[in-house]
């Protein structure tokens, strides 16, 4: 679970960006092994789509390896880290929506998974999960943006803000019609 | 309903309003049927997604991120010196080759014609795709980082 403990680090995180702006790769590595989960969990909610996820993440750390002399030591890591991995995200959407005609495929194997212990309330949740996915992919990027945040990187209102560089009143207001919109497909009302 | 108590509403839900915030929105929620049923509506999804967490992958495969990584970003190198070395090799072979072909009385006419003319077409296809993927990437909203 991402906490307020990955935006204490952002000191040392951009620390490390300015060393890797110097060639220096074990810099790399340990910005690489400190956010790679991170990385690949905003991109699979994002994509919904494990290997795609997992591409994303790995090119994200490449970007930031190539640009991380124009990095602004000023500014913390996770919100430029995350609008590079937004942006190759909106990026793959499009190619793959031009390419296939469709957002989501909902034949994929499942990325989300239930936690239930009675077989009877497995089933019903992973019907749940099916809906969530498919409903998720209709969303607009800006509204599953936000529900992945929060719902399923659990970041706090504050977080969230600081990601996505807004004020916290908008992340509530943004947080209310995401959810709105994402009940309306999911028929739970 | 107010824009302010859907924003509360929000907050409500995730336990992220203040006391005072609290306190107003529980005064409105207690005489409001919209807000109550809305309320219904956001606890039953936030149960939903409770329920839910990502698919991993394995452990072996993130014990492989960083090589898988690293390795990539000596290709991203490799690229660079093949492609440069390539064009450096390319020209000059392409500069001799030509020298040779026009200072060469004994050159046949259909290769002092046709040689360029092939070199000519091959620049052009190249030029063209080189413009297609320009334009393509000007066009590309989100490959520049922002905000």
């Amino acid at each position: 679970m991402t906490s307020e403990k990955e935006f204490e680090s952002m000191n040392s995180d951009s620390a490390l960006v300015m060393s890797i702006g110097t060639g220096d790769k074990t810099a790399f590595r340990k910005l690489v092994e400190r956010h790679k989960k991170t990385a690949y969990g905003m991109a699979l909610g994002l994509v919904g789509n494990r290997d795609d996820a997992f591409d994303i993440s790995q090119e994200a750390f490449l970007r930031v390896y190539r640009s991380a002399r124009s990095f602004d030591q000023s500014q913390p890591f996770l919100p430029w880290f995350y609008t590079i991995i937004a942006n190759l995200c909106r990026t793959w959407l499009r190619r793959r929506t031009a390419r296939d005609h469709r957002t989501v495929d909902l034949d994929e194997a499942s990325y989300l998974l239930v936690s239930a212990d009675d077989p009877e309330e497995a089933l019903v949740r992973k019907e749940q999960a099916a809906r969530l996915r498919a409903a998720l992919m209709q969303l607009s990027f800006a509204d599953r943006e936000i529900i992945v945040l929060q719902h399923f990187r659990n970041l706090s209102y504050d977080e969230i803000a600081r990601t996505l560089g807004i004020p916290r009143g908008t992340v509530m207001s943004r947080l209310y019609y995401a959810r709105k919109r994402l009940a309306r497909l999911m028929g739970t009302n | 309903m107010e824009e302010k108590y859907r924003e509360l509403l929000a907050g409500y839900v995730d336990g992220e309003l203040t006391d005072p915030e609290k306190l107003d929105f529980e005064r409105e929620l207690s005489h409001s049927a919209e807000l109550r049923a809305e309320l219904h509506e956001f606890m039953q999804l936030k149960e939903v997604t409770n329920a839910m967490r990502y698919a991993d992958i394995p452990d072996a495969v993130w014990e492989s991120y960083w090589e898988s990584l690293y390795r990539k970003t000596e290709r991203g190198l490799g690229w660079i010196l093949f492609s440069v070395g390539a064009i450096l090799v390319i020209g000059f072979g392409l500069y001799h080759a030509f020298y040779e072909l026009f200072t060469d009385p004994d050159a046949p006419l259909w290769l002092q014609i046709g040689l360029p003319m092939a070199t000519l077409g091959a620049g052009i296809l190249l030029v063209s795709y080189i413009r297609e993927r320009l334009f393509a990437r000007k066009r590309e909203r989100y490959t520049e980082v922002e905000k």
